[in-house]
């Protein structure tokens, strides 16, 4: 499998690598401007990067991953503009 | 350097990393925290006197990154090129190195003298992380010193090191050289800068012009227009090149660089795990069990403040009526002595025994859990929520601070990233019953009617806080933001440093509403002792009888609580000559009394407060909005509650 998919369709515990962030998404839970794309990236979230959902929060909560050994808490509307090649 | 014996150190890092801890150690209470000129970033700085130099140390604030996303990092990076201090500690976290060294390569781009303090260690090797710092040194090109911050180790050796590295000039770090098809842009472009003349170092212009940094974008455009349209044709070609934008390229260039380096200087073994912090992070955030926690947490947070904050208030009030006879002995029993007891002391002792017994235990518990890393797990269990009225995780934290004081929430929502944000949560926080308030609440609705109709006003309030939340983010323009936050691993809190914090904001505190609570005290004496409460009540009158239904002695302690909030019920016991409001206010009365006293701006000092924070336009359309929100909805509560049956 490596099929494309946003980081907010991984399940817990399963870990993709980061191919783009699609900036000015409009989703419920609020979208990436420019400024937080270059959050992201300063997070550590460059292409290439590996990330592992470590938790998933129901009803639109954010989803805890872990990027280059730092825990990250991301906003569901962030996480779902981080598009990554999922392993499995 | 003009006088040779003065020196200026700057401490720069990420957030979390133990910097504010490094800066207690080096400055201890020889600091002063005020904000940058004209912004509302916090400026920390403190001296301390070493090796015969008198050493002044500026605790810029945490962050991740140089560009311009955030007023925190446009600072910290206009500070270290105008101010040129004459050395820059960047302080690393072991336990994260390639993501420190992120930012540390950011650092070295600017040219600026700098040495790193790497600290954590202890935490670190118990995540079996183990880190050759000489080596280290030997790639940066700069000393750097291991440190456990929060037990004092290594920062003598630090303070050493960043002597003798600006007596000797060692600490100039090397160039950090990109991939080949960036590196060639990059010096192509800086060698037209070098020409120009320009305030920046060269090369870090060339590379902020290729990631398109609006700041330095417009500074270059006045000089050298060329240089920028270069500029932009060369990042055109290189996001042609990667397939990606040319800051994203950079980004990944710099993080790629980053993990040569942590790769190159660390040894992991990778079975090493924290197990307590993660099994207290797996509850604390748990689905279910996480909200248990935060709700037990934070009924005993302020259990232990009211508890705390009533026995010491209480001891300082009689110490207060103590020294009645003495003012009475020397100023006599008339008017001077009304106005000077009555309105300045008394109003400054009310200041002390009632906002600090509740204040200072409540910012030391509040900045206990901060430092443990508690309170991001919250804004992460509560990010959902907030999202309803436009808000994220992060703006919960204010929130419980306001139902401590709204004064300190409204500065704490600093910590909201935009501009839009912090306004949107700086409104909702005024709307919030501080302590104050529910004094009103309880002694007046809950104790002469019932405490499940003071539960059902608090409910009430929340209510109100997402509908007028959801309006004001409906109406404001611009795109809510997401969270992005970093949550890292549960410590000890730095007690030192909690008690430090605590004493700054306590005494930022005190010296914003203190002149207020003063100056509100001495005006209300002074109409009273001058007889003008009548005329004030009869102009009042269409308001607060007509409209409210209330005795027109309600309407004056109305009008006065804007100034002092908590003694609204004892003037209106004065006010009506008995304190028992059972036997002169119906209880429909008190409940509009104490809806409109809720909605209604906070206070005088929450009003500094706002102007403080957002300006003078902003802080005026906040309270003439409350003021009439609130007198309608009173007005409305009781027409309701009225056709119900209700007196």
């Amino acid at each position: 499998m490596d099929a494309e998919l946003p980081l907010t369709s991984l399940r817990e515990g399963e870990s993709g690598v980061v191919t783009s962030i699609k900036p000015r998404g409009r989703g419920r839970y609020g979208g990436v401007g420019l400024g937080l794309q270059r959050r992201l990236l300063d997070m550590g979230l460059t292409p290439g990067t590996k990330v592992v959902v470590v938790k998933s929060s129901p009803f639109g909560g954010p989803l805890e991953v872990q990027v280059r050994g730092s825990r990250l808490a991301i906003g569901r509307g962030v996480a779902e503009r981080i598009y990554v090649k999922v392993e499995r | 350097m003009t006088n040779p014996k003065k020196l200026t150190i700057a401490l720069a890092g990420n957030a979390n990393v133990g910097k504010s801890v490094i800066f207690n150690h080096l400055t201890g209470l020889h600091q002063h925290i005020g904000n940058w000129p004209g912004k509302t970033v916090e400026r920390a700085e403190g001296t301390l006197h070493f090796k015969g130099y008198e050493i002044d140390v500026i605790d810029l604030p945490g962050i991740y990154s140089l560009s311009t996303f955030s007023m925190e990092e446009l600072i910290s990076r206009e500070y270290i090129v105008s101010e040129k201090p004459d050395l820059v500690v960047n302080v690393v976290d072991a336990s994260l190195l390639e993501r420190c060294l992120f930012f540390t390569v950011q650092l070295m781009e600017l040219e600026t003298p700098m040495i790193v303090a790497l600290n954590q260690v202890d935490i670190a090797s118990r995540k079996g992380i183990k880190i050759d710092h000489e080596k280290l040194s030997e790639m940066l090109g700069v000393p750097v010193v291991p440190t456990v911050a929060t037990k004092g180790k290594g920062i003598y050796e630090l303070l050493e090191a960043a002597v003798s590295a600006i007596e000797d000039g060692k600490a100039k770090p090397h160039e950090i050289r990109y991939g080949k098809e960036v590196e060639e842009k990059i010096e192509s472009l800086s060698k037209m800068i070098s020409g120009v003349g320009f305030r920046y170092p060269a090369r870090w212009t060339a590379i902020k012009l290729l990631e398109g940094d609006r700041d330095v974008e417009a500074d270059v455009l006045r000089l050298a227009p060329e240089v920028v349209s270069r500029a932009r044709e060369l990042a055109q070609e290189i996001e042609r090149l990667h397939g990606h934008s040319c800051f994203t390229v950079m980004a990944s260039e710099r993080y790629n660089i980053a993990s040569c380096i942590a790769r190159e200087v660390q040894v992991v073994t990778p079975s090493a795990k924290l197990a307590i912090e993660d099994r207290l992070h797996n509850l604390t955030t748990h689905k279910v069990l996480g909200y248990v926690v935060m709700l037990g947490v934070m009924t005993s947070l302020f259990y232990a403040v009211f508890v705390f904050g009533d026995y010491t208030s209480t001891l300082l009030s009689y110490l207060l009526q103590s020294l009645e006879p003495a003012f009475e002995a020397v100023l006599g029993h008339g008017e001077l002595k009304e106005i000077i007891f009555g309105g300045v002391f008394e109003s400054i002792f009310a200041g002390i025994a009632i906002a600090l017994p509740y204040l200072v235990p409540f910012y030391f518990m509040l900045y206990a859990l901060e430092d443990s890393g508690y309170l991001s797990r919250v804004a992460f269990l509560m990010d959902s929520a907030m999202h309803k009225i436009g808000l994220h995780g992060k703006a919960f934290i204010p929130m419980i601070l306001s139902y401590g004081c709204n004064v300190p929430a409204c500065l704490a929502c600093r910590i909201m990233e935009t501009e839009r944000e912090r306004i949107l949560a700086t409104f909702v926080v005024t709307l919030i019953p501080c302590a104050a308030r529910s004094v009103i609440i309880l002694g007046l609705v809950g104790r002469f009617i019932g405490v499940e109709v003071a539960l059902a006003i608090y409910a009430l309030d929340l209510v109100v806080v997402l509908l007028l939340g959801r309006i004001a983010f409906k109406v404001m323009p611009g795109e809510p933001t997401g969270l992005i936050m970093e949550m890292h691993e549960y410590r000890m809190p730095h007690i030192k440093t909690v008690a430090s914090q605590t004493w700054f904001r306590v005494t930022e505190y005190a010296k914003m509403a203190l002149p207020l609570i003063v100056f509100s005290g001495l005006l209300i004496k002074s109409i009273e002792v001058l007889g003008l409460l009548r005329a004030i009540s009869s102009a009042m009158s269409p308001v607060t009888t007509a409209w409210l239904g209330l005795p027109p002695e309600a309407g004056i302690s109305l009008v006065f609580g804007v100034l002092r909030k908590e003694l609204a019920l004892v003037m209106l016991a004065s006010l009506l000559g008995t304190s028992n409001f059972g036997s002169v206010l119906t209880p429909l009365q008190m409940i509009v009394f104490t809806i409109v006293m809720l909605f209604y701006v906070p206070c005088v000092a929450t009003i500094a407060a706002l102007v403080k924070e957002l300006g003078w336009k902003k802080a005026a359309l906040i309270t003439v909005f409350e003021v009439i929100f609130a007198v309608l909805l009173g007005g409305a509560v009781l027409r309701a509650l009225s056709f119900l049956g209700l007196r």
